[in-house]
């Protein structure tokens, strides 16, 4: 059910035609290509300040594409990224913030991971309802979403929260901070970005170049086939799903340690379905994710720009989202469309049609 | 405790709606998890359809027709382009969203809700005031138009899946698409016939979330019912009959946490909010054993 095609002549057409597709719309409610380009550009990277903040955007959507693309390669497609992340925020704020006095460089790691461990316990029901009942998992994690969402908004209004009526809870500690390495006015820069990026060129080795990477790719793109091997698909499977819901996990965590230093009430933005978009735009795969990223924190951060300075909503971002993730999931069909218009158009300027032709299958090959 | 009934009918349209046009669409062999995005679309375009021409009948056409062309979209991607169908399907659902947002904010020039318009009658506009059936003012007045247009519609495609040809055929693709095409039907058409419909029906229970309950769009006021209508697909194992029993169960869910809701003050909302999914959830792990899915489901031919 799950197709692949990894290459890049065919995913650079579609995303053309995506932007392309994106402009006209942009054009229908009045405003010019370029005029949005350069919004886009000059909100999210004129600027000292506008920069950093793009760039801190990055990390939960480094971490939520990895996750969603680590699970695809598995074979399993994980929507519950939101939900993930948001409990993993929660229960990260909540140990830094009630774990006995430690030092910073121990408290740290064991809020970040509480908040990793939850979001891997989290989608660990999902996957074995795939394997046990045959429950698609994308339902399953929706499902999970709603729950953890209205989980974590009644622990934060109620229990952990400061006890204000602003649905957040307090403070963590200076010491489950994450330091500062670059320091602009108001603005900070902490490691995570940079973390999170090592990450997926960590992952991108491990898949393409280990013997357990190898297994666990085998045991998604043939799980028949990788049993009758002698590797374990479904344990691989069980095992990359909640490794992806650890990283969603991860996610929030690393928000609230490097951003917010709290939790608070409809903490993700959507981060979960950017992750989405940035993994398939990257085509699943981790060494290109920091590409999409870029793509991505650049609208994200440019979002109230074009509010500003165009007047276009902000939900302008979750249709360029759309309508790049159509056009990159019909890649091979729109490959194979372009084909025909280019082959007809060689063909009436001269060239054979077997000419092209040929053209096209040696492409497809390199 | 009849309120609680009246509550449940009122809950399970929207549901009835977007699960038998889902049904229609994954029976005849096209994933659809996009019933999300297509209520959205229809509840907009109610509106909208609503606002421009000041008739409610005009807007139930306008989402109609926008849940339908949402199903296009899908058909289109999954059909012609042979996308991923989940992946098409979530592509959906974001476009839905963002474009209702921005097309609410490009049109009406707000955010989050949009102005008031007129609503589809309720039952009580056609009972007469006096005689033996004023008596029903009480009950049925509360009622929308659309709720006896959804016990039709689901007794249509129950009878349609199961007693027609055509039906036949469709499920014929769903199961096994290179017998159907031996015996000389157009898989792909029927297919996309069946997802545009799909996405209409959805559309449909969007119209009345928009227009037959309220009388505005708010953003993202579907609010996951799509979702727990692909839910009753699974858990009614894509049989007609099953679907209406887990509709109902998963409309007698909500029914209760609203009304539970109103008399338990004191239980914090999100309790309520969260129990139909967990209920949901619960039941989609204790009981969705061996079901069986229409074979070719999610293959293209």
């Amino acid at each position: 059910m799950i197709r692949k095609s990894r290459s890049a002549s065919t995913l650079l057409p579609a995303i053309v035609t995506g932007v392309a597709v994106c402009m006209g719309l942009g054009g229908l409610a009045g405003v010019g290509p370029l005029d949005l380009v350069e919004t886009i550009w000059t909100g999210a990277w004129g600027g000292t300040d506008a920069a950093m903040n793009t760039l801190s955007k990055m990390t939960p959507l480094l971490l939520t594409g990895l996750s969603v693309a680590l699970a695809y390669s598995a074979g399993l497609l994980n929507i519950g990224c939101e939900g993930q992340l948001t409990l993993g925020a929660l229960v990260c704020a909540t140990v830094a913030r009630l774990a006995p006095p430690l030092p910073g460089f121990l408290l740290l790691p064991l809020a970040l991971l509480s908040g990793a461990l939850v979001g891997g316990v989290f989608a660990y029901p999902a996957v074995v309802l795939r394997q046990r009942r045959g429950v698609h998992e994308v339902i399953t994690t929706l499902i999970l979403n709603y729950i953890a969402i209205y989980a974590c908004s009644y622990f934060v209004s109620g229990p952990l929260g400061d006890g204000t009526a602003m649905g957040r809870t307090p403070l963590i500690p200076e010491g489950a901070r994450m330091a500062e390495i670059v320091r602009s006015g108001s603005l900070y820069l902490t490691a995570a970005p940079p973390a999170a990026l090592l990450m997926c060129f960590a992952a991108r080795f491990w898949l393409s170049r280990t013997v357990w990477g190898f297994e666990a790719r085998a045991s998604g793109s043939n799980p028949e086939a990788a049993t009758n091997a002698g590797i374990a698909a479904s344990k691989w499977q069980v095992g990359m799903f909640v490794v992806s819901g650890a990283l969603a996990g991860l996610a929030g965590a690393m928000e609230v340690c490097a951003v917010h230093h709290r939790f608070y009430r409809s903490f993700s933005p959507g981060y979960g379905f950017d992750g989405l978009t940035a993994a398939f735009l990257a085509n699943g795969a981790p060494g290109w994710l920091w590409l999409s990223t870029v793509f991505l924190a650049s609208l994200r951060s440019a979002d109230k720009w074009l509010q500003i300075g165009l007047n276009v909503s902000p939900n302008f971002i979750l249709v360029v989202q759309a309508v790049l993730l159509f056009t990159v999931t019909c890649q091979g069909g729109i490959k194979s469309c372009l084909d025909r218009v280019v082959l007809r158009f060689r063909g009436r300027g001269g060239g054979t049609a077997r000419a092209a032709e040929s053209d096209r299958a040696g492409a497809g090959r390199s | 405790m009849f309120d609680l009934l009246v509550l449940m009918l009122a809950n399970s349209v929207p549901l009835l709606f977007a699960a038998f046009g889902g049904l229609l669409s994954e029976s005849s062999g096209v994933i659809n998890f996009a019933l999300e995005g297509m209520m959205l679309s229809g509840a907009f375009a109610a509106v909208l359809g609503t606002f421009v021409s000041g008739s409610p009948w005009v807007g139930l056409i306008s989402g109609v027709a926008a849940g339908g062309l949402a199903g296009a979209v899908h058909a289109t991607a999954c059909l012609k382009f042979r996308a991923n169908q989940i992946v098409s399907a979530i592509a959906v659902n974001l476009l839905a969203a963002g474009l209702t947002g921005w097309t609410l904010n490009q049109f009406f020039g707000v955010y989050g809700t949009s102005p008031e318009v007129s609503s589809l009658p309720r039952l009580g506009h056609y009972l007469p005031q006096t005689g033996l059936l004023s008596s029903l003012h009480g009950i049925a007045g509360e009622i929308s138009v659309l709720v006896p247009v959804a016990i039709c519609t689901v007794g249509a495609v129950i009878c349609f899946l199961k007693h027609s040809v055509p039906g036949l055929r469709l499920r014929a693709c769903g199961e096994n698409p290179e017998a159907a095409a031996s015996a000389g039907l157009s898989v792909e058409r029927i297919r996309f016939a069946a997802v545009c419909a799909g996405g209409a029906l959805a559309g449909l229970g969007g119209v009345y979330m928009s227009i037959g309950e309220l009388a505005q769009f708010v953003e993202n006021m579907t609010h996951g019912r799509g979702y727990l209508a692909i839910a009753a697909i699974i858990l009614g194992r894509w049989r007609p009959d099953g679907v209406l029993l887990s509709v109902l169960f998963f409309a007698f869910a909500e029914a209760l946490s609203e009304w539970l809701s109103v008399r338990w003050s004191s239980v914090p909302n999100e309790v309520f909010h969260a129990l139909p999914y967990a209920a949901c959830f619960l039941i989609l792990s204790w009981y969705a054993g061996k079901h069986r899915a229409p074979t070719a489901l999610g293959r293209i031919v």
